[in-house]
Order: C-alpha cells, then structure tokens, then sequence
C-alpha cells in the first residue's frame, strides 16, 4: 500500500522534472537563421585552428598530419583530430549543435547533401572556398539546390584487381574482360584452375551500396526504381557468384578492408577493391594489374565517385574568423604545389584534370583509374539528400540477394520488397 | 570530494542514537542517518540520469530530423511516432527475436556461470584463482576486437568453427546469414557474458558459511541435495541480481552484434535497430532521432516491467 | 591426489575453450597481413611488427586507460558504499522507489547518455579531459555496484551490527568497522567491473574525450588502425592483446582477495 504511493509521488516529481527540462531544452534551441551571417573576408585567421578528418591511421607525425599542420597560416597552429567516415558526420552534427564545431572538416562526399540540408555547412562562398577547375562530376555532391559547400580535393574509384598468377596459369586474358559474360567466363576459369573466385564487399550499409552500385548502374538500372528487371540482374549477378562458390559467403559480412584481405590470401583470382589501395597492390605476394569493372552489356559500367570534401561547417560566433580559418587552410591543401601533395599522401588522384595528368606522369600506377574517375557518377547528384533512402533500401535489396545465393526467385523477392519501403 | 565527507557529516547525530531508548525518536534519526548515507547516491542520479532520460523521451514525442536536432523547432507529435514504428510490419520480427537473443543468452549465461563457479568453488587447488582471473580477459578486450574475431572464426569460407565441425563430418555453416545470424550472435554473446555470471555467483557461493554444507553432510545430505537445500535458496539474492542485471544488459546489447552482423538478418534486435536509427548506420542510413529514442523508450518500459517484478520477488523474500 | 590432478586438467581445459577466442586473436596479432584471412590455427606466416607498431604508439594510452579504470572505481565505490548499506540496513525513506531507478538507470541508452553528457561538458569544460570520462564511465558502474552490493550487505547477520551498536559505535563506524570489511567481496567484484566497464568502454571516450590526444584511453588508440577504407587488423589485434596484460595480472590479482568465508569467520569471533 505504502509503496504504491510512494511511487506515485516518485513519478509525479519526475514528471514535474521533466517538463521544466523540456521547457529548458525548448528554449534552448532559439537559433539566428542558419548561414546568413559571416564572410570569410570580414574575418582574419585565430592563434588556434581545428581540423578534423576522417583518416585516423594518419597518425601525428605522419606526412599527412605533417601536410595539414604546414598549412596553418602566420600566427596560427592547426589541431587535427580525427574519427572514422561513419562517426563524423554525427560528431560534427552534435558539434555544431553545441557551438563547438571545427574550423574545417572533411566529409565523405555522399554525405554532402544531408549536412547541406540539416544546415551544418557554410557555403563554399560565405567560406571563401575556391571550387574553379573542379571536375563536375567531381563537385556533383557538394552542390546542393545550386549553391555550392566545400570542394572535394581529391578522387579514388572502384576496379577490378585481379591476381595476374592466377589468371595466367588459368589461361585468362584479361584485356578480354568486357562484359558480364566474359567475366562470370573468367572467374569460372579460374575457379576450374583451383581458384576461389572474386571479393568484395557486400555489408550491410553505405560501403556495400558503394561497392554494389557499379554492376547496379551497369545494368542500366537507375536510383529512381531499385525495383526494375536491370536492378535484379545485378543482384542476380552477385547473389550467382555466391550460389557457385565462386564468391566467398562471408561477403554478406565483409567491408571493403576485409575484401582486400581476402584477396591478399593470394586465393582469389579477383577482387572488387578501390584505388586506394593501387600502391598496396603492387608490394603483394604476387602479381596484380586492375581493368575497369565492365557494364552488363560491354563497355565499362559507372563507378561511383569516391572521396571527401574539404568544408568549413557552420559558426554562429565569430563566424567570419571561423571562415578565414577554413579559407586559408583549403586554399593551402588544395591549390598550387601542395594540392599535389594533398592527393600523393592520401592515394587520391586530384579533382582537377590539369594536376591530375600531372599525378599520372609522375606515377603510372594511376594510369589505369584516370577513366573510372573521370567516368564516375555521384550518389547524390541525382537524389540530393533522397539518397540515403534509396541507399538504404537497396542495402537491404542487397542483403537479400547475397543470402539467397543465386536462387533467382529469393534475388527477386529482396528487390521487390526492398523498393516498396 | 564532498561525496566523501557526507556521511561524517551524518556521524554525530547517528552516535546519539546508539542504545535506542525511545523507539519513536530513535527511529527518526536514523531515518535521517540513512538519509545521509544514501544522499551521493540520489545526487548522483538526478545529476546523470534525470537529464539524459527526460531527454529520450522528449525525443521520441517530437519530429527530430537532423536539422531540427541542431536547430530546435521539431514539432511536437504525442505518440504518434510510437503509433508508426509499432505499426512496421518489422516490429514484431525484431520484437520476436530480441526475446529470444534476450531469454537464449541470460538462461545459458547463468547456467554456464553456476556450473563453473560451483566447479571452481567446490574444488580448491592452486591454479583456481589465476584461471578464474583468465576467464575475464573476455570482457578486457575492446568489442570491436573480440566481434572481429568471431566474425572470422564464424567465416563461412575459412572459419575455424566450421573447420572444427568437419571433423565431426558435418557441412560447413554460413553463421552469419539471414537465418542463422541471431543463433551466431547469442552464442558470441553468451561467451561475453558468462565471466560476469561466474564472478558474481562466485563470490555468491563464497559467502555461503561452509558450516552449513559441514552440517548437512553430517545429517547425511549428498552433494546434490545440499545444493538444492542449501546453495540455491541461499544463493537466491545474487541469482537475482545476476538474471535481472544479465536481462537489462542483454536488452541493449549492441556492439558485438552490430561488428558480427550490423544487425541485418535475424539478428536484428530492438537495441540494434534503435542504435541504427539514431546513427544512421547499417541499413537504416538514414538518421532517425525520434524513433530511435522511442525504441529506446520500449525498450526502458520492458525494463521496468522486470523492474516491477524483481522488487515483488524481493519484498516476497524479505516478508 | 589422483582426483586433483583431474581437476586441475578439467578446469584447465575449461578455461582454454572459453579463451580460444583470446587465443585466436593472439595468432592473428602474429600473422602477417597477407594471411591473416586464411584461418590457419598456427601463425605459419609468422612476423611481430604489429607489435613493434604498438608498443612505439600505444603506451600513453594505456596509461591514460590505467588511470581511468582506477578513478572509476574510486568515484564508483565511493557512490555505491554508503548507499548500499543504507540500502541494506537502515530505514531509507522511498527504498523501493530508489531501487527501482536503479534498474531504470541501467536502461538508459549509453547513446543517450553520452549526448546529454557532451551537452553538459561542453558548457563547463570538461570536455576532452580525464576527470569528465571518469564521471561518465562511473555511470556505466555506479547503479550496478550499488544493487551488487546492497544485496550482499542483506546478508549480513543484524545481530553483528546490534553488537557494534550497542559498543556505542555509530552508524559511521559499523559501517566502516564491521560492514565495509565483511562485503569484502562485493566490493572487489563491484570494483572489477568498474574497472573492465571503464577499460572497455569506447562509447563515452569516442564523444567526450575525442580530442584529448594522448589523454585518450586505449580504446580510442585502436582508432588508429581505422583508415576510411582500410582496418589494420594486425596491429589492432595486437593493441588488444598488449592492453590486455596489465589489466589481466590486476584481475588476477583482485581474484585472489576474494576471500572464502569472510562472513562465517566474522561471526565466529
């Protein structure tokens, strides 16, 4: 009996708690109107700048961290920190909501539209950011409703690895990899020869999407309807590949680090895998080369674009020092001698054409991603911040299809499901 | 620091108390001595938790998008965000299956516990201590680390456990798709929770005074019955607490299901599905606030129900 | 003799089952990276630059881990004690209802927890520092130490306290004298998990102590293994097992003060 009342009270306090902290956490959020305050050319640079980017292996006093720091300008020292891609956007969402957000940040290029749209971005105007020569495939993610955010410094993209021993001893040219046929041919081949076939990545998320989207776009399927008979070919494509063992089960699992693992193994004769990991490839065990990923029907199928964005996120104290801050420090990564450093110590190749055919006079191992770069397609340029949505479902489109390994009826199910979210 | 000298405040007034003369004034201070001593605690509550948990449910009665969770102004809705996710048709599913992950592990986590805290109780030898030491290293380890290592070992391809299985002759096990992935995680999740059921049952047993077992045997009890007469029913309390504290971790688990899996197939729990949302990670790329913190709020009334039912067994065991 | 020698090989094995994960990610911290997908039970392509990697970057974030796990204990115990024995032993107004927000704290989303921290920290500056994790880590502890503890307490025989009691000791003084050192073992245990919590904990370093450079416990040292396309597993394997070493030689350590028979002894004398 006593109990009872003495929790009914008990509630009745938090209760009353909880309204005045709602009434405070409501009267909190009073904020000026979003981006209209600030220029970088009324501000002049801090004693302090911070930096964050999502590249935590670049320890400090690697050549990265060292590249970053020597952009600081006179007076100023730079404080970088760094997270991995998929926390970022959410540190930076809780930062700029708490006022403590950074002087520039850089964003994996997807994510773009929606830190556009939840306004956590200064346009690259307000910031002082330079975005001329940029390739416009390149830019396609940073320009929301016309108005653009940031600039993306630098560009990787998805091929085909393939294990040069493998290949031969299998008897596979792989000049003659043009289309589905030819390749299913190939892996076949190699797999006959003692093989395991190919890997990639097909997790749950975003990275397995990113992975997905060249077959899914070589097909001639389009964003707008995941649901369409292209779609499920490409589904039906990967899902095939688990179904003969020619893929490894654990693709379902593995993101794009664990692919490249498996490939390293020296098992697999090919390997979906991004050019950041052109140099790794030339120190294996073996000998590697990469081609294009082919469409269905010939010809080499769209990747998407990969890479981040260089972006100064929005300040509503001293804004216009926050934006020299990010003004001076981008223009520093990426222009001139130091944008070509900028992309040499990352593994990117660089976002505009003249400096880039510089990389790849210096470098030839670049050589064979200069088409996939400048052929890619972005993931939001289409949707805008619609993407994440369609992203999402054919994450799950995906999923099914790799667990009904080939059987083309459970492939067509998870598609068709998935598109009706 | 003031958490320290509290109770010394309290001290003195507990000295005048000491041999209780007038039931009625005695009893008033010590109230007021209890007071004292458990005044950290409160404070400590209401400083930690009051804000964070009114904040979840505000959420989760509001629109959040990301903008409105830096800007302010989401509307708010009533319930009708707890209308629209108990209306997905997946809602039951991952009810279904949280039930499952939730009853497999704490059922078998326990009972692994006891069994090896009795073991380890019953027989004293000199490397006792140092393996029941080891059996923690489990939950040393960051999760990102021993889940990756599942993950490996579960490998459909490659994988020990299947390689070990082939011994036996049986077909190698794809752990990790749709169908088998909840049966994957609770194994994985049972193996980190078995170190926290057997130091506290351990401890439990330890606390038992051997004279009561020493008696027994001399009445004639066998090994069996004195554990039914004597261990269990005074083991009882940190049973107790061993199932509902295993219950309320077990209901939020995340981490080592979300590195095996990221939550797709059946492993998808109310945790990891509310975890997806409020990150936007996994299949759920999309951020969202207002579900994710009303998920999260099921989840916490599910905890009060066992609340509820763990402060009635309680009062059971003292009346 | 015969019999525990048996045992001891039980027990033995026992424990190798439930630390062959532990040893599988030993084996891979060994392996190099071209192999470390192939599965093999041996480390065959054996190398130990991984840990030659760690042990050059990751020392100051073990110790800031040591350190964090230690004051969450502190801080833990400190909260827990004295509410405890209250809990256990004394006419506490509203017990029922404080036992029941024990249980309700644990619920809490440690995601939501850690907004409403960063909230806080932000404004009072405690943001990127060692005392500010240490209070967030202690939460993950404090509700749990407290119902662990309480509950061994009950169990502590009332006449004893009556004895001290009528010695004239205070509240203060059985608590200190005859009810701290008879929960020995509740203590210990509840002190172990608030060191493995706060040594595990990646959730609240990751928000409140993201840039607190080499103030950041280990968990957050793993980070540097994590590229955006790229997880070392090598060397993040090996950070573990390197972690794992001085808070293991502790763990055995505490194992050791659990003492059998605290309370029969007690009542004995």
């Amino acid at each position: 009996m006593t109990t009872t009342t003495r929790v009914r009270r008990g509630l009745g306090l938090s209760i009353a708690l909880a309204t005045g902290l709602g009434l405070a956490a409501c009267a909190g959020g009073s904020t000026p109107e979003p981006g209209a305050s600030g220029n970088a050319s009324e501000g002049s640079t801090t004693a302090e700048i911070t930096f964050w980017d999502p590249y935590p292996q670049h320890t400090e006093g690697t050549p990265w961290d060292e590249h970053v720091k020597s952009c600081a300008p006179d007076g100023s020292t730079i404080v970088r920190t760094s997270a991995p891609q998929t926390d970022l956007l959410n540190q930076l969402t809780t930062a700029v909501k708490e006022g403590t957000a950074p002087d520039v940040v850089v964003l994996d290029n997807p994510m773009m539209p929606e830190a556009a749209a939840a306004q956590l971005l200064a346009t690259a105007e307000q910031a002082g950011i330079a975005t001329a020569g940029i390739d416009k495939n390149l830019m396609g993610p940073g320009v929301v409703d016309g108005v653009e955010y940031g600039v993306p410094f630098g560009s990787n993209a998805l091929g085909l690895y393939y294990n040069a021993d493998q290949l031969e001893k299998a008897g596979v040219d792989p000049a003659a990899i043009t289309d589905w046929a030819s390749l299913d041919a190939a892996i076949e081949k190699t797999v006959a020869a003692g093989g395991k076939g190919i890997t990639f990545s097909g997790i749950a998320g975003e990275e397995g999407v990113f992975q997905f989207l060249p077959w899914f776009w070589g097909s001639g399927a389009d964003l707008s309807d995941i649901g369409t008979p292209e779609a499920v070919s490409a589904g039906q494509l990967l899902s095939g590949w688990i179904g003969n063992d020619w893929a490894p089960r654990s693709a379902a699992t593995d993101n794009q680090s664990a692919a490249w693992d498996l490939f390293l193994t020296g098992d697999y004769a090919f390997a979906e895998n991004g050019s950041w990991f052109a140099s790794a490839a030339a120190d294996t065990d073996f000998k590697t080369g990469v081609i294009p990923i082919p469409a269905k029907d010939g010809g080499v199928a769209p990747v998407p674009t990969g890479g981040e964005f260089a972006v100064a996120p929005i300040q509503t104290t001293d804004a216009s020092d926050h934006y020299a801050n990010a003004a001076a420090v981008i223009a520093c990564l990426t222009e001139g001698e130091a944008a070509l450093t900028t992309n040499e110590t990352l593994g990117y190749l660089h976002a505009k054409p003249e400096v880039r055919a510089e990389q790849v006079a210096a470098n030839p191992l670049w050589e064979p991603w200069v088409a996939p770069i400048e052929g890619a397609e972005g993931r939001t340029t289409e949707l805008g911040s619609e993407y994440v949505n369609v992203s999402a479902s054919l994450s799950e489109a995906l999923q099914g299809a790799l667990n009904a390994a080939g059987d083309a009826s459970g492939v067509e199910t998870a598609f068709q499901d998935a598109s009706g979210y | 620091m003031s958490l320290l000298t509290t109770p010394e405040l309290a001290a003195p007034q507990g000295t005048r108390t000491a041999p209780p003369v007038d039931g009625r004034r005695s009893r008033r201070k010590t109230t007021w001595t209890a007071v004292a001593f458990v005044a950290p605690l409160v404070i400590y509550l209401v400083l930690f938790y009051a804000y964070p948990l009114v904040q979840n449910v505000v959420m989760s009665l509001h629109r959040f998008d990301r903008f409105s969770f830096v800007n302010g102004g989401a509307p708010f809705v009533g319930f009708d965000i707890y209308a629209e996710v108990v209306a997905q048709s997946r809602f039951w599913v991952v009810v279904r299956q949280t039930v499952i992950f939730t009853t497999a592990s704490i059922v078998l986590q326990y009972a692994i516990g006891l069994a090896l805290a009795a073991f380890f109780h019953r027989s004293r030898f000199r490397l006792s201590a140092t393996l029941r030491g080891l059996y923690l290293i489990p939950w040393l380890l960051p999760v990102i680390v021993s889940g990756t290592t599942w993950q490996w070992m579960m490998s459909p391809d490659t994988g020990v456990l299947n390689a070990f299985l082939g011994i036996f002759g049986a077909d190698p096990v794809w752990w990790l798709n749709a169908d088998n992935a909840l049966l994957s995680v609770t194994i994985a999740n049972i193996w980190l929770g078995v170190p926290f059921n057997l130091v506290i049952l351990y401890s439990g047993l330890q606390n038992i005074p051997a004279d009561l077992y020493e008696a027994a045997a001399l009445d004639g009890a066998g090994p069996w019955q004195s554990f039914w007469r004597i261990t269990v029913p005074l083991l009882r309390p940190v049973t107790l607490i061993a199932l509902l504290l295993g219950l309320v971790y077990t209901l939020k688990v995340v981490d080592i299901i979300w590195i095996m899996t990221s939550g797709t197939g059946s492993s998808q729990t109310l945790a990891t599905w509310s975890y997806g949302m409020a990150f936007g990670k996994g299949t759920s790329a999309v951020i969202r606030y207002s579900e994710a913190s009303a998920v999260g709020t099921i989840l916490l009334l599910a905890a009060l129900v066992f609340g509820f039912v763990y402060i009635a067994v309680q009062r059971k065991q003292e009346d | 003799m015969n019999r525990s020698w048996w045992t001891i090989a039980v027990a033995v094995l026992l424990t190798a089952i439930m630390l062959f994960p532990v040893y599988w990610m030993v084996n891979v911290s060994l392996t190099r990276r071209e192999s470390i997908r192939r599965g093999e039970l041996l480390p065959f392509d054996f190398t130990t630059e991984h840990y030659v990697v760690v042990l050059r970057e990751q020392l100051p974030y073990l110790g800031t881990s040591l350190l964090v796990g230690l004051g969450t204990v502190l801080v833990t115990l400190l909260v827990a004690a004295p509410a405890s024995f209250a809990l256990a032993k004394l006419a506490v107004p509203g017990r029922r209802l404080l036992n029941f927000m024990l249980i309700v704290a644990q619920m809490v989303p440690a995601v939501v927890m850690s907004l409403g921290f960063y909230s806080i920290y932000s404004r009072i500056g405690l943001l990127n520092t060692v005392p500010g994790l240490i209070l967030a880590d202690s939460t993950i502890a404090v509700p749990f130490a407290v119902m662990l503890v309480t509950a061994f307490m009950t169990g502590i025989p009332r006449e004893l306290m009556q004895a001290a009691q009528l010695d004239g000791a205070s509240a203060w003084r059985t608590f200190r004298s005859v009810v701290l050192p008879m929960s020995r073992n509740s203590m210990i245990t509840a002190a172990l998990f608030a060191f493995l919590w706060a040594w595990s904990d990646f959730l609240f370093a990751s928000t409140l102590d993201r840039e607190g450079g080499s103030l950041r416990p280990i968990t957050m040292g793993i980070y540097n293994y994590i590229g955006a396309q790229n997880q070392e597993w090598g060397p993040m394997m090996a950070t573990a097992v390197v972690a794992s070493i001085p808070a293991a030689a502790l763990l055995v350590v505490a194992q050791k003060y659990i003492a059998a028979g605290v309370t029969a002894g007690a009542v004995k004398d």
